[in-house]
């Protein structure tokens, strides 16, 4: 069973203030076969995790290491505490976008989707798969890219690369 | 039961086989599957929803809207886009500030988010089916195949608004497979991550070392083959089974395939009808077990 203490204050944080609440046990990142994947990473270790690198980052929106996060939630249910790393770090990758410092391959997934409909590019090879398997073809759905720019989102993704493949 | 068909993106450019599949066998079971053209993507969780949460919410909205207007459910094949729908849908149905204001940004769409349906991956309606009524259609058991089933992150977390299994101890995907006939395996690693985004925004040699713990756990406990029910965990499985294979040096090939494709198996179907032979790994340990059963 894992002991969880709920800290009934949390609400009135915002997410700096709760990260500091951490006690750096280190159990979201080093639980074996239960913990947060980027552990395997091999700048972290047992006494220096993902976690402590995402929470204790002098300016943790720039620090490119919260976008390897997953957002498997494993930390969020393992922790002790309820410091809930994963909303920690999932909060500082929107200030990221905001403050112009999202990764390019984030950007070009962006486009990607408010441009095409898919997150990934349909290639002839998926044409002719899809053809062999008679499937319908793939279509380019443009019904996002409107969107985009009446939330203000579209200048700032429309400069990015995509050749976002995997 | 009547579904709007959420194929989502990955399967349909990267796996078509695997909706292929679906669309053969879902209606089997009494799942009918309606095609429905104005979907876009789910979007992402983590490449869009996140870097612009109320992006995501906006896309995520007016694919439910337009659902809605067809009156039906929506059904996923992708725990990505199970997990970036449903939690819009609930989020919306409950937070009527947010629902205005998404509801603002669609208004040049045409369509309006209302909170009418719910958003369903393919093995939460299996499971919700039954064990008794899959076993019942089953005409070849997958008997004395041994399965390590993978159920990924984003169905199981967070578990209260997921509504799927526990995400420490899941048991749905063993239970379904134990329906198909196979025999469940349990392994350390089992709700490990399969690595997908250390990959493609971190490492591919850390994502090898994570691979190679997870297949070596599931070898370990004498797995012939993996069970997925999604696009990313295939992906990893199979194509990033063959990188960690190389560069881990593993011994041993555990073909992963999703859990329509055992399920068409057990119905009757054949490994090419499956698209079996688009996989990556392919172990003639499992060919011929299969065999033996399909003999």
């Amino acid at each position: 069973m894992v002991l969880n203490i709920p800290y009934i204050h949390r609400s009135l944080l915002g997410p700096i203030e709760a990260s500091e609440i951490c006690l750096k046990c280190g159990v979201c990142c080093v639980l074996d076969g239960y913990s947060c994947p980027v552990q395997y990473d091999a700048q972290f270790k047992p006494t220096y995790t993902y976690v402590y690198d995402c929470l204790g980052a002098e300016t943790p929106s720039r620090n490119p290491n919260i976008w390897q996060c997953v957002s498997c939630h494993k930390c969020e249910e393992t922790c002790p505490y309820e410091v809930k790393p994963i909303q920690f770090i999932e909060d500082m990758k929107q200030q990221a976008f905001r403050e112009g410092l999202a990764p390019e391959s984030i950007l070009a997934e962006m486009k990607q989707v408010v441009t095409t409909g898919y997150a990934f590019p349909i290639t002839s090879n998926t044409a002719k798969q899809r053809e062999a398997l008679n499937l319908e073809p793939l279509k380019v759905n443009t019904s996002l890219i409107n969107l985009a720019t009446k939330l203000g989102v579209k200048s700032q993704i429309m400069g990015a690369e995509t050749n976002y493949e995997i | 039961m009547r579904f709007s068909f959420f194929k989502g993106c990955f399967i349909p450019v990267r796996f078509p086989h695997i909706e292929k599949v679906a669309l053969q066998v879902l209606p089997m079971l009494g799942v009918e599957l309606e095609p429905v053209e104005e979907f876009t993507c789910c979007p992402e969780p983590i490449g869009v929803n996140l870097p612009h949460r109320f992006l995501g919410t906006v896309i995520s909205a007016r694919n439910i809207a337009i659902a809605e207007e067809k009156g039906h459910d929506i059904i996923t094949i992708c725990n990505g886009c199970t997990y970036s729908l449903h939690q819009v849908n609930e989020r919306l149905k409950k937070d009527a500030a947010l629902r205005e204001k998404v509801n603002k940004s669609l208004e040049d769409t045409g369509h309006r988010f209302r909170g009418t349906i719910r958003v369903r991956h393919f093995a939460q309606v299996l499971r919700d089916i039954g064990q008794n009524r899959i076993e019942s259609l089953v005409e070849r058991p997958l008997n004395g195949l041994r399965v390590a089933s993978h159920t990924g992150c984003h169905i199981l977390s967070p578990p209260d608004v997921m509504d799927f299994d526990d995400p420490q101890y899941p048991v749905v995907l063993d239970q379904m497979m134990e329906a198909l006939g196979a025999e469940p395996v349990k392994y350390l690693h089992s709700t490990q991550c399969c690595g997908w985004t250390l990959s493609n925004f971190g490492e591919r040699a850390y994502a090898n070392k994570l691979l190679r713990d997870k297949l070596e756990s599931m070898k370990a406990m004498r797995a012939d083959c993996i069970n997925v029910i999604c696009p990313q965990c295939l992906a990893q499985l199979d194509t990033g089974q063959v990188l960690a294979a190389r560069s881990e040096r593993l011994g041993f090939k555990l073909p992963a395939l999703f859990y329509l494709q055992y399920l068409a198996l057990a119905l009757g179907y054949s490994l090419e009808d499956v698209g079996y032979p688009n996989h990556r790994v392919k172990s003639t340990n499992f060919e011929q077990k299969l065999g033996g059963i399909n003999a």
